[in-house]
């Protein structure tokens, strides 16, 4: 346990040295906060473009607040993903192929500590970032259109943080054998839009798919009908992140890491 | 008291065989080198034994511990090319390690700053490691490896990226460091070895085709040679003194000649009477031994 606060320590101070701490917060509220004000000044903004005939009237539906909510949601469900990973594609397999895991792994370091260690520290700074952005969103939802009940907001901040986790733990699992983070990067997205595409599609099938949880987690938003695959979907993706996760130490322990 | 043994260590890169089975024991308190040309496979074996790489076959077996057993703690190892945390000040990086090994928070700080000094890199502790120079790095890499006491120290080519400063400190390093624990350090450069290690492993294509304490290596291959050096080409002058005594082997050089010779005192007198009674153009007349390279040469052209 001492070894791993020393682990996850060092993940921590690692983050804030290359400033990690300040750009994926950061990147998480724009990305979150762009959808209720652009819905808000979308009027003023065609406006302001131009180049419509004289008299022309644009009417826009409003969209509701929740709608709006909503929509963050889905922002992140392709710019948040892709911050995620491309956060996170060289959390070790950056250091194999420097060369420092291998000076870090001839001392007794245990290597469920460190794989895990790793992933702790890239949990910690998502689920903040992603708290800090979201909250910010729903501010404003709260603000330009109308309050959504705290309640709603974090239920689906839950539920939706689940797929992000899952996503993460996916990067993570292809950091535990490839030595390039670019690789790593395009197979962990690669799997990731494959996940959506056919959760997507075969919807009736994939009710317990983890990339269903967007869909879930709008549901309470809208305070819609609460399907009961939710839960399926909810232990589905727990029970997957730990699986991903043990077999990420499995194969890292058999790794020759010279 | 035997520290580590080796024993028919083989490794292969799919199907090519790098070592070819090597045994050896390892003493403690005692400076092993390994020596060999580059890519006859020093720096596998020593990745084996540092655990980041598993034999093909053989085992590796340190005292007190069982086959299979994690044997990391007893273990130092510095990398050919060592890579640390950029953006940690060397400080940070040694207390991070020792912290790894299993040294408390408390040990770890007091033993950092211990090898700081003993490594001489105390005034440049605070500074990130992205900033040291080659040699800081090489010093850093030693102190990371010794932080947790361990009974072997594996060094790869510890000195070979050093200027002849850094070099000699680190070779003075290493020479009070084998008074706590066995070294094991490879090198191909033969002065180097000759004059820290005790024990030397000649490794050549995977095989170790030599091995002893200097004083074996020096008896059983070293020959007593005299150098010749003339004002002009050495060649036509060659033949009156392999006639004079027993004369093993010569080779010639320019202007130079060595002979190899049995009896040291004989050659000198009849060589030095042949010199004196023609009046030879001599320039240099030397009586030496040959040197480690000599040996290492000769071993491997076996």
């Amino acid at each position: 346990m001492k070894q791993w606060m020393t682990l996850l320590n060092k993940e921590l101070l690692e983050m804030t040295r290359n400033f990690k701490w300040i750009w994926v917060p950061i990147v998480f509220i724009l990305i979150a906060v762009m959808e209720p004000i652009t819905a808000y000044y979308m009027p003023q903004i065609i406006d302001s473009l131009g180049d419509l005939p004289d008299g022309a009237v644009i009417e826009l539906p409003v969209p509701s607040a929740e709608e709006v909510l909503v929509a963050s949601l889905s922002q992140y469900n392709t710019l948040g993903l892709l911050v995620i990973i491309l956060s996170s594609m060289g959390i070790i397999a950056g250091e194999r192929k420097s060369g420092v895991a291998g000076l870090i792994l001839v001392k007794p370091v245990s290597y469920t500590a460190f794989v895990t260690a790793k992933w702790a520290g890239a949990m910690l700074l998502l689920w903040i970032s992603y708290f800090i952005g979201y909250f910010v969103s729903w501010y404003y939802v709260g603000i330009l259109f109308d309050t959504i009940p705290f309640i709603d907001f974090i239920q689906s901040f839950f539920i939706y943080g689940l797929w992000l986790s899952f996503v993460l733990t996916i990067t993570v699992f292809f950091n535990s054998f490839l030595k390039s983070p670019g690789a790593v990067g395009f197979l962990s997205f690669a799997a990731v839009i494959v996940l959506i595409v056919i959760s997507g599609t075969f919807s009736k099938w994939f009710e317990w798919s983890p990339a269903q949880l967007l869909s879930y987690a709008s549901t309470f938003i809208m305070s819609g009908p609460i399907s009961s695959d939710v839960w399926a979907a909810i232990i589905l993706s727990v029970s997957g992140i730990i699986m991903l996760l043990g077999g990420s130490i499995a194969i890292f322990r058999r790794k020759e890491l010279a | 008291m035997s520290v580590v043994h080796v024993k028919n260590l083989k490794k292969n890169y799919q199907k090519h065989e790098v070592i070819k089975g090597i045994d050896f024991e390892l003493m403690d308190k005692k400076c092993i080198a390994l020596l060999g040309a580059n890519g006859a496979g020093k720096t596998t074996t020593l990745q084996m034994l540092s655990g980041l790489m598993k034999p093909t076959n053989g085992e590796i077996l340190f005292s007190g511990s069982r086959e299979g057993d994690d044997f990391r703690h007893l273990i130092g190892y510095l990398p050919q090319h060592p890579v640390f945390y950029d953006w940690m000040t060397g400080r940070e990086f040694l207390e991070y390690a020792g912290k790894l090994s299993g040294l408390s928070k408390k040990d770890s700080k007091k033993r950092t700053q211990e090898l700081l000094e003993l490594v001489g890199i105390e005034e440049a502790k605070n500074r990130r490691i992205g900033k040291y120079s080659g040699g800081m790095k090489q010093r850093l890499g030693i102190a990371q490896a010794i932080i947790h006491r361990p009974k072997l120290v594996i060094l790869d080519e510890p000195v070979s990226a050093l200027d002849p400063f850094g070099r000699r400190e680190v070779l003075e390093l290493m020479g009070r460091l084998k008074k706590e624990t066995a070294i094991l350090f490879s090198t191909h450069i033969l002065n180097d070895a000759e004059e820290v290690c005790d024990e030397i492993l000649f490794l050549h294509n995977g095989r170790l085709v030599e091995s002893g304490t200097m004083e074996q290596l020096r008896d059983k291959h070293q020959q007593a040679k005299i150098d010749l050096e003339f004002k002009e080409d050495a060649a036509r002058y060659a033949d009156l003194f392999t006639a004079l005594v027993k004369v093993q082997s010569h080779a010639i050089k320019r202007n130079k000649i060595s002979f190899f010779v049995e009896d040291i005192e004989l050659a000198k007198i009849g060589f030095l009477k042949v010199i004196a009674e023609r009046n030879l153009p001599l320039v240099k007349f030397e009586i030496s031994r040959t040197s480690l390279e000599e040996v290492f040469m000769k071993v491997v052209e076996k």
